[in-house]
């Protein structure tokens, strides 16, 4: 009885920028006397952040202070439709709806301080909240005076929409699958390598490491990518050894109800973890940004598995993968049955299995 | 019942059994102490009792007379924060913010109480707060800088020594 140590890598491939039609994301943009940005967008901020990210977007290609946009997401009726925040989407797709509406704005600021200073908008640039001169930063003015002087001058409001939705891909070789244009609008790489260690004894299995390297497109914000990352290796080590997407596990009646009995990784559970993000601009993204939020947390389970298989010799082909599950695999092999890589249970999704699993004690395959 | 939350005394009404948690969120309006499981399992209710970090959901009313309870508002205000609450910005230790109030409160009481910054008695020491989103990198980071004595700038962001950044030049996909 010992303990073993084991290495396995996964890797990922993730479409993001949801598409084939049909999830659109709207915006529109209105700039106040002062200068000051008001967006409104339906897309909701989960706790991913994409209200940061969608005004740094806005502050940015308009060229004014982060601080001076307010993002208002605040109700459906005084918002643009947007299909919701899943999928890796909100950045990608609705990302690139304010950036198509904050540059309408950037045009509409730039022809009225082309009259203001009665000089070609071509020769004009707007950064800073200000708007100058090419090449003669002295002759300039304040974007909150150009707004001014649209409201009070011209009689004008500085306004922008904008709209995304990428074209569907039509199937024309049922054979093969090909399609007539790209099924994504960009696509996401990523590696894990778990280090674990693997108990024969107790079929306990405690993660060392995860190094994980993320093409990321652009980190529009360095610091909530990092802590999506980090945050989707920890919920990908909780798929891989205590959390079961259906609750059955043995049976219904032990199925976790709340936060008490639906074990998750604490920190204590905490791996070593180092990530390696790539930069790889993608060309459709919002300033080469790709989307990063669902990728993070699904090479873990499979790094860890094949860590195990390397650990101790045995296939685990369920997840989470329990003491119980290990043991089971070790009793298999050391009795000479053989456990084939590829011969485990998938259920992709069983509506029968899963029904039943909630309303009866009913143990599923038995 | 007389307590003292954030050393404000007062008299509250609710029936003996109401849980701390309800007491602060329902009556008082203090609502730093976030209902999550409200069985004891996530942290994400947990307040300070004399000093000592509670699960407020689990705590009952009745067992608080005289008691001085804190939570996150009782700690600093956004004028003068605590080196909790700072390092917490400086590190960037939340995003969606649900468990961060409990976390301060614990990682206060477990700083105050001469905790180290070893990243295995932290672990320890906060294994009962749950976070979903960022995966406690950056917390345990904030955590230990506390307890190293660090000083923090809450107008910067510090970066995280696990990450390492490679461009791409010039590779559109």
């Amino acid at each position: 009885m010992a303990v073993h140590r084991g290495k396995g890598l996964a890797t990922v491939e993730y479409p993001t920028g949801m598409n084939q039609n049909g999830d659109p994301s709207q915006a529109w943009i209105k700039v106040k006397p002062d200068g000051r940005v008001d967006v409104f967008s339906g897309t909701a901020d989960i706790g991913n952040g994409s209200k940061t990210v969608q005004s740094q977007i806005v502050a940015e290609t308009i060229g004014v202070p982060y601080d001076w946009v307010t993002y208002d997401n605040s109700n459906t009726d005084s918002s643009p439709m947007c299909t919701g925040t899943f999928a890796s989407r909100a950045t990608f797709v609705a990302g690139n709806a304010v950036l198509k509406a904050a540059r309408q704005v950037r045009e509409r600021i730039l022809a009225v301080a082309s009259r203001e200073l009665e000089i070609d908008p071509a020769d004009l640039e707007v950064a800073d909240g200000s708007v100058s001169v090419k090449g003669t930063p002295a002759k300039s003015m304040g974007v909150d005076e150009v707004a001014g002087a649209a409201t009070f001058v011209h009689g004008e409001l500085l306004t922008g929409d904008g709209a995304h939705l990428n074209p569907g891909a039509a199937i024309i070789d049922p054979t093969t699958g090909e399609v007539d244009k790209p099924p994504h609008a960009a696509i996401s790489y990523a590696a894990c390598t778990a280090e674990v260690e693997v108990d024969d004894e107790t079929g306990d299995v405690r993660v060392l490491s995860l190094t994980q390297a993320y093409d990321i497109g652009r980190a529009m914000n360095p610091t909530l990518v990092e802590g999506q990352i980090d945050g989707g290796a920890v919920m990908g080590l909780g798929f891989g050894l205590l959390e079961d997407c259906y609750p059955y596990y043995p049976t219904a009646e032990h199925r976790g109800d709340g936060m008490n009995t639906y074990h998750v990784p604490t920190m204590a559970e905490l791996p070593e973890i180092k990530n390696v993000l790539m930069e790889n601009p993608s060309s459709g993204g919002p300033y080469g940004a790709k989307g990063i939020g669902e990728m993070s947390n699904n090479a873990q389970p499979a790094a860890i598995a094949n860590a195990i298989h390397d650990a101790v010799g045995v296939w685990v082909t369920e997840f989470p993968i329990t003491p119980e599950r290990v043991l089971a695999a070790l009793d298999a092999k050391s009795e000479g049955r053989s456990e084939p890589r590829r011969e485990g249970r998938v259920v992709a999704f069983d509506e029968e299995l899963s029904i039943n699993s909630f309303t009866s004690a009913k143990t599923w395959g038995a | 019942m007389e307590l003292t939350v954030n050393s404000v005394s007062c008299t509250v009404q609710s029936p003996p059994l109401t849980s701390l948690l309800t007491v602060l969120r329902e009556e008082l309006d203090i609502t730093s102490p976030k209902a999550g499981c409200e069985s004891g399992g996530c942290g994400a209710c947990t307040v300070l009792v004399d000093g000592q970090p509670r699960r407020s959901c689990l705590t009952a009313l009745c067992t608080l007379d005289g008691s001085e309870v804190t939570t996150v508002e009782g700690l600093g205000t956004p004028e003068d924060l605590s080196r909790v609450q700072q390092a917490f910005i400086h590190h960037y230790a939340a995003q969606c913010g649900f468990c961060t109030d409990g976390l301060i409160v614990a990682a206060t009481a477990y700083v105050g109480g001469g905790g180290s910054a070893d990243t295995g008695d932290i672990g320890e020491a906060l294994a009962g707060h749950y976070c979903r989103c960022t995966g406690y990198v950056k917390i345990l980071e904030a955590v230990a800088a506390v307890a190293r004595g660090d000083t923090f700038d809450t107008a910067s962001t510090a970066s995280s020594a696990n990450n390492t950044y490679v461009t791409i030049a010039g590779a559109e996909s």
